[in-house]
C-alpha cells in the first residue's frame, strides 16, 4: 500500500556547518538562551498570579460599585494604589479583574483553536485527496475574509458578554491552527518513521495520535502562545468598541474606552490599562519567540 | 522528418494563413505561464467569493435580531415590524433571499441598502476612495520604514541597530491598534497639536488637508505592519546571506556587503515579502474598520460597523464582497509580480 520514498533514505543533509561562509559576520545567530524564555515567562507568571491568586490572598477593593465620593483619586492614594476612575472604582482592582478576563478569553480561544483547528488540520494533511481539498477551500474562504466582520456580526448579534467574545474570536483561531497543523502534518507524512508505522500495520488513528500529534504539538503550542497576545488585543479592541465585556464589568478595553473621553485631562485613565495590556502582550510574544527558538520550530 | 520542417505540417495554416497565425498566437498566449496563473487564480476566486458571501448571509440571518426591528427601534409595535419585514422581503426563507441577492449580484446589481434605501453601489462608490487612500498611504509608510530598517539591521546582525530595531519592532507588534491611535492623538493632536485628531477633507478640496487628516490613521495602521515586515525581511535577508550560493559568487566577484545586500539578497527576499503583504491584506482591511471608527473617517469600514448593527444584509454583503475581491485581486497581482522580480519564475519554471 504505502509507496517507498523516491528519494534515498540516507542522504547527507546540507547543514550550515558545511555551507560556505561568504561572510564571517553572518555566522552570528541569536543565542537560543534560557533568558529569552525565563524573563517573559516570569512576567507572565507574575501577571497570572496577580490576576488570579492575589485577590484571593489579599483583600483588594471591589472593581465595581465604588463610591462616587472617592472618584478621580490620583495614583498613590491610600487604599487605592493606582487611584480611582471617574465613577470612583479602584483602578488597580479593575486592572486585576480585567486581566483575569483577558487571560480567560485568550486561554479559551486558543484551547478551542488548538484542539478543533489542530485536529481538522492534521486530518486534512494526513488523508489528503478530495477531503483535504474540501477542508482547504473552506479555510480559504475564512482566510480571504476580513475575520473582524464575522466577529463583529457574531458578537453584535449574540450580545456583549465574555462567552460571546470567546465564540466570536474562535473564528480567528480555528482556521489559523488548522493551517499550521496541516502544513506540519504534510511535512511529517513524508518522514520515514511515519512510513515505518504504516508499514508495520498501525491503524491510521494510531499513527495520527501516537506519531503525528506529539510531533505537531510543540509547534501548535508556540503558535498558541504567540497567538494569545493577539487574542488579548482583539478582546480589548472589542471591549473598547462596546462589543466585548459590558460595563460596569472590568476589562482593559472598556477601561481605556471610558478613559478616552477624558484623555486630555486625566491621561492616566488611558495610560495605566494600556501599559498593562502592552506589557502582557510583549511578554506573551517574547515567550512565544523564545520557545520557538529553543524548540527549533519554524514559523 | 526533414520534409515536415520544409513544408508546414499544418494544412489549415497553409490554406488559411490568417487563421493559422491567429491560432498560433492563441497557443502562445495560453502557454504563457503568467496567463495560466491568472486563469487558474480567477477560477479559484469564484468559489471563494461565493463562499464569502454565502457565509456572511448565513451568519447575518442566524443571529438574533433582524433589520426591521433594528431600523424601527425598541418602541416599534409588533404590527409595524411585521409590515416592514414584508416590505423588505425579510419573512421569506433565507435561501430564497440569498438566491435573489446572488442572481442580481452576478448581473452587477448589488441591491439597495435596507437602512437608507440608497443603492449599495453608490454607497460603495462614495466610501471606497477614502478607505483605498488610507490603505495605500499605510502601505507606503510601511514600506518606507521597513525596507531601510531591515537592510540596516541585516547589515550587521547582532549589532546596535539590529538589536534596537528588534526591540522597537517587538513593541510595535505588541501594541493594540486602538491604543496606538489614542497615544498618537494624545501626543500629536493634544500635547503637540500638529495634526488633526478626527475628520476628513476630500482630496479634490485640498491635497494638503487630505493628507494631514490621513496621517494619524495611516500611521496607526502602518507602524505595526512596518514592524512586522522589518522582522520578516531581516530574517529572510539573513537567511539568504548565510546559505545561498549566489551570495558566495557575488562575494567572490569582490562586491561589498552593502551592494550584495541591496542588489542581490533584497531582490530575492522581496518576493517573499510581497506574498506576505498580499496575504495580510484581509487583516489590513479589518484594521481599517477600527481606525476609521476612532478617527471618524467616512470610509467603508465605518459603514460596515453601522450596517452590521442594522442587519443591513445587502450593504454588508456588498462591502464584504468588495473586501474579498480586493484580497483575491491583490494576491493575483502579487503572484504576477513574482515573474517581474524573479527571472526563474518568468521563464516558466514556476513554483506556483
Amino acid at each position: 500500500m504505502a509507496v517507498l520514498p523516491s528519494e534515498p533514505i540516507l542522504s547527507v543533509k546540507e547543514t550550515d556547518e558545511l555551507a560556505p561562509a561568504a561572510f564571517e559576520s553572518y555566522r552570528w545567530r541569536p543565542r537560543a538562551g534560557s533568558l529569552g524564555v525565563w524573563i517573559p515567562g516570569l512576567v507572565v507568571l507574575a501577571l497570572l498570579f496577580a490576576c488570579f491568586l492575589w485577590p484571593l490572598i489579599y483583600k483588594i477593593p471591589s472593581p465595581v460599585r465604588g463610591s462616587i465620593l472617592e472618584s478621580n483619586l490620583p495614583i498613590g492614594s491610600p487604599g487605592h494604589i493606582l487611584g480611582t476612575d471617574t465613577v470612583g472604582d479602584d483602578i488597580m482592582s479593575r486592572i486585576l479583574y480585567g486581566g483575569r478576563v483577558s487571560f480567560e478569553v485568550a486561554a479559551a480561544v486558543q484551547a478551542i483553536g488548538l484542539v478543533l483547528g489542530g485536529l481538522v488540520g492534521i486530518f486534512a494533511g494526513f488523508v489528503g485527496g478530495v477531503r483535504e481539498a474540501f477542508v482547504m477551500r473552506i479555510l480559504d474562504v475564512l482566510i480571504a475574509f476580513p475575520a473582524i466582520v464575522l466577529v463583529l456580526a457574531i458578537v453584535d448579534g449574540l450580545g456583549a458578554s465574555e462567552l460571546h467574545v470567546i465564540w466570536g474570536l474562535c473564528v480567528f483561531s480555528v482556521p489559523a491552527f488548522a493551517r499550521v497543523s496541516r502544513a506540519a502534518t504534510l511535512r511529517l507524512r513524508e518522514q520515514t518513521f511515519v512510513l515505518a508505522a504504516g508499514l508495520s500495520g498501525s491503524k491510521r488513528t494510531r499513527i495520527i495520535f501516537k506519531h503525528v500529534v506529539p510531533n505537531v504539538l510543540p509547534q501548535l503550542i508556540t503558535f498558541a502562545l504567540l497567538g494569545s497576545g493577539v487574542v488579548i488585543i482583539l478582546e480589548a479592541t472589542l471591549s473598547f468598541f462596546g462589543y466585548g465585556i459590558p460595563l460596569p464589568g472590568p476589562s482593559w478595553g472598556n477601561m481605556i474606552a471610558q478613559g478616552a473621553a477624558l484623555m486630555s485631562v486625566y491621561p492616566r485613565l488611558v495610560l495605566v490599562p494600556s501599559a498593562f495590556l502592552f506589557v502582557t502582550v510583549v511578554a506573551l510574544n517574547s515567550l512565544g519567540d523564545g520557545l520557538r527558538a529553543r524548540w527549533g520550530v519554524e514559523r | 522528418m526533414s520534409s515536415s520542417v520544409a513544408a508546414p505540417a499544418d494544412p489549415v495554416g497553409a490554406v488559411l494563413p490568417e487563421a493559422g497565425a491567429r491560432r498560433s498566437r492563441w497557443s502562445a498566449l495560453s502557454s504563457s505561464p503568467s496567463l495560466r496563473v491568472i486563469g487558474k487564480r480567477l477560477l479559484i476566486a469564484i468559489p471563494v467569493l461565493w463562499g464569502v458571501t454565502f457565509t456572511t448571509f448565513l451568519v447575518l440571518n442566524m443571529l438574533p435580531g433582524d433589520a426591521a426591528s433594528a431600523l424601527l427601534g425598541i418602541n416599534a409595535t409588533h404590527a409595524e415590524i411585521q409590515a416592514l419585514s414584508r416590505k423588505l422581503h425579510l419573512n421569506e426563507p433565507v435561501l430564497v433571499r440569498y438566491w435573489r441577492w446572488l442572481s442580481a449580484a452576478v448581473r452587477g446589481n448589488l441591491g439597495t441598502s435596507l437602512a437608507s434605501g440608497q443603492s449599495v453601489s453608490s454607497i460603495l462608490a462614495h466610501r471606497l476612495p477614502v478607505t483605498f487612500e488610507l490603505v495605500a498611504y499605510a502601505i507606503v509608510i510601511t514600506l518606507v520604514v521597513s525596507l531601510p530598517a531591515a537592510i540596516l539591521a541585516a547589515r550587521r546582525p547582532g549589532g546596535v541597530f539590529d538589536r534596537l530595531s528588534m526591540v522597537v519592532s517587538m513593541s510595535g507588534l505588541s501594541i493594540a491598534q486602538f491604543v496606538l491611535a489614542l497615544l498618537l492623538i494624545l501626543l500629536l493632536a493634544v500635547t503637540f497639536p500638529i495634526l488633526p485628531a478626527a475628520g476628513w477633507v476630500p482630496f479634490t478640496q485640498s491635497v494638503g488637508g487630505n493628507l494631514k487628516h490621513l496621517t494619524l490613521p495611516a500611521l496607526t495602521i502602518g507602524f505595526p505592519l512596518a514592524c512586522f515586515y522589518t522582522r520578516l525581511l531581516r530574517a529572510d535577508l539573513l537567511e539568504q546571506m548565510r546559505s545561498e550560493d549566489y551570495i558566495v559568487t557575488a562575494r567572490a566577484k569582490g562586491l561589498g556587503t552593502w551592494r550584495i545586500l541591496t542588489r542581490h539578497a533584497l531582490r530575492n527576499s522581496v518576493v517573499g515579502l510581497l506574498t506576505v503583504i498580499g496575504l495580510n491584506l484581509a487583516t489590513l482591511l479589518g484594521y481599517t474598520v477600527i481606525v476609521e471608527e476612532i478617527f471618524s473617517l467616512p470610509g467603508i469600514g465605518q459603514e460596515l460597523l453601522t450596517a452590521i448593527g442594522d442587519r443591513d444584509a445587502p450593504l454588508v454583503e456588498g462591502i464584504v464582497l468588495v473586501f474579498a475581491a480586493a484580497v483575491v485581486l491583490v494576491n493575483l497581482v502579487t503572484d504576477l509580480t513574482y515573474g517581474v522580480l524573479d527571472p526563474r519564475i518568468r521563464h516558466g519554471r514556476s513554483p506556483i
